[in-house]
């Protein structure tokens, strides 16, 4: 069975299937292929995409990161808090962005200073970030709901603002993604992080500097979920704790289907903002043709397990192939 | 010796014919034939990567053989799984402990156990008292010294009452008198009629206690038979490559006539596993460094390299010290090291070759990656080492061992040492490979590299090396110069009887 | 010394805390101190109790499940649906818990036969199971449920409910099952050393998927329990309870590495999370609090516990080199050792030689 060079990477395979799902979804309601409907579109996800993007980088290197839903909310909260308080928006905005990045440090100096499994630390700090945002949000007396609101309109129009065309968080996404690409497969960091994540053991042998390099990727990862909990919060006009809570799973997702292995030390940008593509659009094609918003979030967990479980069947089938190959090589000798 | 009679009419507890295995495209056995009688002790002799591991693995349904016969008892059991094993009486101590460390000792033996519990454990007691072994039944597996969890290995075989007990370089932890316990041990289970597997390196020990020899060598039985009808020479011809000695043109290397400047000096040295260790290395000098396995040695060479901290003595390179120091800290003095064990920490295995031919000197470039000078590089160190390969960006597990020791090498080399550290580097490699290696050993110190060299194969050591270091049991054993380094006088000092013996004599 | 003793007794470190948590709300108002505190807690973590016995059996073969909370709102729903449509609330119970059983052996299935890794698998199941609750309730909640469902957690004889006693009884059954029933055994051995129990003749992949199965059965009693409490059903049942039966058990000294742990640990770590709450709620504190406090305590002990670990790992190394790195100290075996050592003035002499 000869395959075409396309399909031979997985990316190929992610951007035939992205294709054909904007086709589907176009035949059965032609507004979906409207340019605007597909680029506007993008602004209910692209949170998940740009979480998604560093949360690459921490996962390729064998780790992984569950505080991202809890930083988008406490990034959201530190900006609303700081604006009520009377500080100037943009400046309020980077003290979001440096909150996100230092909790991301936090993450990478206690799993380095304990030795424990980076799942099971950023279970904690996920709980410490979001209940931080709580009880900021609880002592600025916004209510759950609502959250607090009332940003400067400059900050709430950055949603709707266009460049090139694009809506301003999907050219965003755009170029973080082009960005983070040439992170990982140009430098010498991003090098490190498939080492690492390859084998730490080795990479400890070869001088590698191991927890600078963590260091940075799970500061990434704070950064860019800070950013993403940013977005939502002009997107929506407001800021709430539990912005982020639902963006976990999806982030996760988008890596894993994009190609990345949960053990580390494989994986690719582009095919993580593929899936999330993928993936989003699956969410917004489903709406538009009547399915509810929580039903087609139980078929993007489908289409996970269907695409992880069969990735896995053809790895086991192509080791049974060769296997058998190579047994009738030698009866043939 | 526990003796079996020839006229013993019962069937075979294992008859296995013409055995097959393939891990991935690589032939493991090929076409084993082995048979193994009730109440006879069958040594397994042979190099690493010979096969008697998955051979043993493969009788204890770890592995499922791909061509040929198993018969266990004289039935087939061709599709052989742990349970089957297990129901048959089968019982592998593997060489690497397959313990459960979070569990108790009494845990890890009865567990899977049928039968009353207080009975077993009493039993359990008896047993550890009988071995002279120093644990009790709470004690965590975990915290065991490796020579204990081979015991509790080995009472779990006892407490089933195993009939075919396979042992898988039992005594490799042991100390003589440990030793003396378990060959009690086994001649009381022979005489019950179990049949006994037993893999050592030492002939010694499988003169002592074995009724027949299989000597394996490539996935093949290349010798088999009583061992009192080989002698020790046969025996070793039998394990080495005989006929890959023709590959090997160069002659045993002959000391330069002067070394160049000191490059390494190591003085007092004392660290997790040596102490008391000081030598010199010169430019263009090859030393060798011998001694058992946990003789130390690896434990020096990474405590040099800056792997594991050192508790006393100073390490010296060009003149200058090196101390408190990381792998980075000796990369930046020229001092590198190839690891023993490859697959664990030498290559990134799933990584493309040229990405594992630059890993040490990624931290000497700029932030931005130079691809094409990397591509450039690897492709000049193919051709240099002979690294047989379709492309740069091939995984390195696609490799054959001994390619993937040559991009091991490549790495190394890539990093411009002053100091090469190569520990054990041609285990598992086959013979041409072998070959290559040693002349690129020669070449490097012709060219004024002071190379380290570790290997567990007396002849490599007395090959190639120039001056001799051999290490016993941590410390020191002895310095061989010129014409003193043979085979037999390396043997000597890394068991430590050397020096009786000549005292005596 | 106390140290050693609460790094081999995770409980004990945990009962620890909470007794400090229980101090801190007597010195605050004497009154609370009762053992009515100590039930109402009881009360109010039942869930929780049953999702970290679950929790407790897949951590132990070095599995992990992420989508239990989904597991809980189907159930919830699949037991909501059915009384409502007068199918007598035992049967309605036995079919929710069948549910989860399914569920859990189907990414028991995903993980051990299929390959997948426990979280990317269980990460796909918490979308899947969680939009089958939806198709189900069609997206609205379920109300109207039986009166006599609802007495199910309705305090009873000695101030706990029939559902409590139960919750009691599973803990005790799962405590010593797991530690001294074979098949309890077996699931810590497959996580300690998946190829060692294969070697011993466990059948490693089918002990992995009883222990999942088990638990989405456990998830789903979970859910009954949650539906019985509050007495109608949300679409979001169970939401975020996954995190928590991990950090309980956690906590609790259940490694998510596999081999180790207990459910007395498990449900003191869930005994813990679970009194945060209720202590709030005494003190007068907002209930945001909550989080923050649970997770700068699992922080404080993950962070400790792996110190404490590290500083072992270091004195058993030091034990074990103890003769090359401090001869002193090691004592006249180590002498012994060095008298014995053949040759070092040859190599002395040979050295100054040079």
């Amino acid at each position: 069975m000869k395959l075409h060079p396309v399909l031979k990477r997985w990316e190929g395979v992610l951007a035939l299937l992205l294709v054909a799902e904007i086709l589907l979804f176009g035949a059965l309601n032609p507004v979906f292929l409207q340019p605007s409907m597909l680029l506007y579109a993008t602004s209910d996800f692209i949170h998940v995409g740009i979480t998604a993007l560093a949360l690459t980088l921490v996962i390729i290197t064998g780790g992984i990161d569950l505080s991202v839903g809890s930083v988008m909310g406490l990034s959201a909260i530190t900006l609303g808090i700081l604006w009520v308080g009377g500080v100037d928006i943009w400046l309020a905005a980077v003290a979001a962005l440096a909150v996100g990045t230092l909790g991301g440090v936090f993450n990478a100096v206690a799993i380095h200073l304990s030795k424990v499994n980076p799942l099971v630390i950023t279970l904690g700090t996920g709980f410490l970030y979001g209940g931080a945002a709580l009880v900021l949000s609880g002592l600025a007396g916004a209510t759950g709901y609502e959250g607090i609101s009332n940003f400067d309109p400059a900050f709430v129009n950055l949603a709707n603002l266009e460049v090139v065309g694009l809506p301003l968080p999907f050219a965003l996404f755009l170029a973080l993604t082009v960005g983070f690409m040439a992170l990982l497969h140009r430098t010498r960091f991003g090098r490190y992080v498939y080492l690492i994540g390859q084998n730490p053991r080795a990479a400890a042998y070869a001088g590698t500097p191991v927890f600078r390099t963590l260091v940075v990727a799970y500061a990434l990862t704070g950064l860019l979920a800070a950013l993403s909990g940013l977005i939502l919060a002009s997107y929506f006009g407001s800021a709430r704790s539990d912005f982020g809570s639902t963006a976990l799973m999806p982030a996760i997702t988008a890596v894993v289907l994009g190609g990345t292995s949960i053990y580390g030390g494989s994986g690719t940008i582009l095919g993580t903002a593929l899936a999330a593509l993928l993936v989003g659009y699956l969410q917004t094609g489903l709406q538009l043709v009547g399915v509810s918003s929580h039903v087609s979030s139980a078929l993007s967990g489908g289409l996970l397990v269907i695409v992880v479980a069969l990735r896995s069947l053809s790895e086991m089938g192509r080791v049974w192939l060769q296997h058998r190959r190579v047994l009738r090589n030698v009866a043939a000798e | 010796m526990a003796g079996t009679s020839p006229s013993d009419q019962r069937p075979p507890l294992v008859e296995a014919r013409q055995i097959w295995k393939f891990f991935g495209p690589i032939a493991v056995l090929r076409g084993v034939d082995l048979t193994l009688r009730p109440g006879e002790v069958h040594a397994l002799l042979g190099g690493n990567g010979a096969g008697k591991s998955t051979l043993m693995k493969m009788i204890a349904g770890l592995y499922r053989l791909d061509r040929g016969e198993l018969l266990v008892c004289g039935e087939d059991a061709s599709a052989m799984t742990p349970v089957i094993a297990r129901q048959a009486g089968i019982h592998l101590v593997p060489q690497e402990p397959m313990l459960f460390p979070s569990l108790s000792v009494e845990e890890n033996v009865l567990m899977h156990v049928p039968g009353n519990r207080k009975e077993l454990r009493a039993r359990l007691e008896t047993m550890i008292a009988e071995i002279g072994a120093g644990m009790t039944l709470s004690t965590q597996a975990g915290q065991l010294e490796v020579a204990d969890q081979q015991m509790v290995e080995i009472l779990r075989g006892l407490i089933r009452d195993a009939r075919i007990l396979i042992l898988d370089e039992p005594t490799s932890a042991l100390t003589p008198r440990e030793v003396g316990k378990l060959f009690e041990r086994i001649r009381a289970l022979t005489a019950q009629g179990v049949g006994i597997f037993f893999i050592s390196h030492k002939l010694g020990e499988i003169r002592a206690i074995a009724d027949i020899v299989s000597i394996l060598r490539d996935g093949q039985v290349v010798l088999a038979g009583p061992p009192k009808s080989f002698t020790d020479a046969e025996i070793v011809a039998a394990m080495t490559h005989v006929e890959g000695k023709e590959g090997f043109t160069l002659g045993r290397a002959a000391a330069p006539a002067e070394h160049g400047a000191e490059r390494l000096r190591v003085e007092g040295l004392a660290g997790e596993g040596f102490a008391d260790v000081t030598f010199s290395l010169h430019a263009g000098e090859i030393l060798g460094l011998a001694g058992v396995v946990g003789s130390g040695r690896t434990e020096l060479a990474e405590t040099i390299y800056g792997i594991r901290p050192a508790a006393r003595g100073r390490i010296f390179v060009d003149g200058k010290p090196l101390a408190g120091h990381g792998p980075r800290d000796s990369l930046d003095a020229g001092v590198v090291y190839l690891p023993e064990d490859r697959q664990v920490s030498g290559l990134f295995v799933n990584a493309p070759l040229v990405w594992n031919a630059s890993a040490l000197v990624l931290h000497r470039g700029r932030e931005w990656l130079p691809l094409a000078r990397e591509r450039a590089d690897f492709a000049e160190q193919i051709r240099l080492l002979g690294i047989v390969c379709s492309s740069a960006d091939q995984p390195v597990r696609t490799l054959s061992g001994g390619n993937q020791q040559k991009v091991l090498l490549a790495k190394c080399l890539a990093a411009g040492p002053r100091v090469l550290i190569l520990d054990e580097p041609t285990r598992g490699v086959d013979v041409a490979v072998r070959a290559d290696i040693y002349r690129l050993i020669d070449r490097l110190a012709g060219e004024g590299l002071a190379i380290l060299l570790i290997s567990s194969d007396h002849e490599e050591i007395e090959r190639l090396s120039h001056r001799v270091l051999v290490m016993n049991h941590g410390y020191p054993g002895g310095l061989l110069e010129g014409s003193d380094i043979t085979i037999n006088a390396i043997a000597r000092l890394s068991f430590g009887v050397g020096a009786k013996m000549d005292a005596a004599q | 010394m106390i140290i050693r003793f609460l790094q081999r007794h995770r409980e004990a470190s945990v009962a620890l805390i909470i007794v400090v948590l229980f101090a801190i709300l007597g010195l605050v108002d004497r009154s609370y101190l009762s053992f009515d505190t100590v039930l109402l807690v009881y009360g109010n973590s039942l869930i929780l109790f049953v999702l970290a016995i679950g929790a407790t059996m897949v951590m132990a073969t070095h599995g992990l499940d992420v989508s239990v909370g989904s597991i809980m709102g189907l159930a919830a729903v699949v037991a909501g649906l059915l009384m409502n449509a007068g199918w007598g609330i035992p049967l309605s119970i036995g079919v929710a818990l069948l549910v989860g059983l399914l569920c859990g052996l189907f990414n028991g299935v995903l993980v051990s036969w299929l390959k997948v890794s426990a979280i990317v698998a269980t990460l796909g199941t918490l979308g899947l199971y969680r939009g089958l609750v939806h198709l189900l309730s069609g997206g609205s909640w379920i109300e109207g449920l039986p009166e006599d469902f609802k007495a199910l957690t309705k305090a009873g004889s000695l101030g706990l409910s029939p559902v409590a006693w139960l919750v009691l009884v599973l803990l005790v059954v799962a405590h010593f099952g797991l530690r001294y029933t074979a098949f309890g055994r077996s699931m810590f051995a497959v996580g300690d050393n998946r190829e060692g129990a294969r070697l011993i003749g466990i059948r490693v992949n089918e002990v992995q998927i009883v222990a999942f199965g088990l638990n989405g059965l456990l998830a789903a009693l979970a859910g009954v329990i949650f539906a019985s409490q509050i007495g109608f059903i949300p679409n979001t049942a169970g939401t975020g309870m996954e995190m928590r039966a991990i950090a309980s058990s956690v906590l609790g000294g259940v490694s998510l590495l596999g081999g180790t742990g207990t459910v007395l640990g498990a449900a003191l770590g869930a005994y813990f999370m679970t009194s945060i709450d209720s202590i709030l709620v005494l003190l007068r504190l907002e209930a945001y609090w909550n989080d923050i406090i649970a997770g700068a305590i699992l922080l404080v002990v993950l962070i400790t516990d792996g110190k404490i670990r590290e500083a072992v790992d270091r004195l058993l190394r030091y034990q074990k080199y103890r003769k090359f790195i401090d001869p002193q100290a090691a004592g006249p075996q180590a002498d012994a050792a060095k008298a014995a050592r053949p040759l070092k003035t040859a190599l002395e002499t040979s050295e100054a030689r040079k």
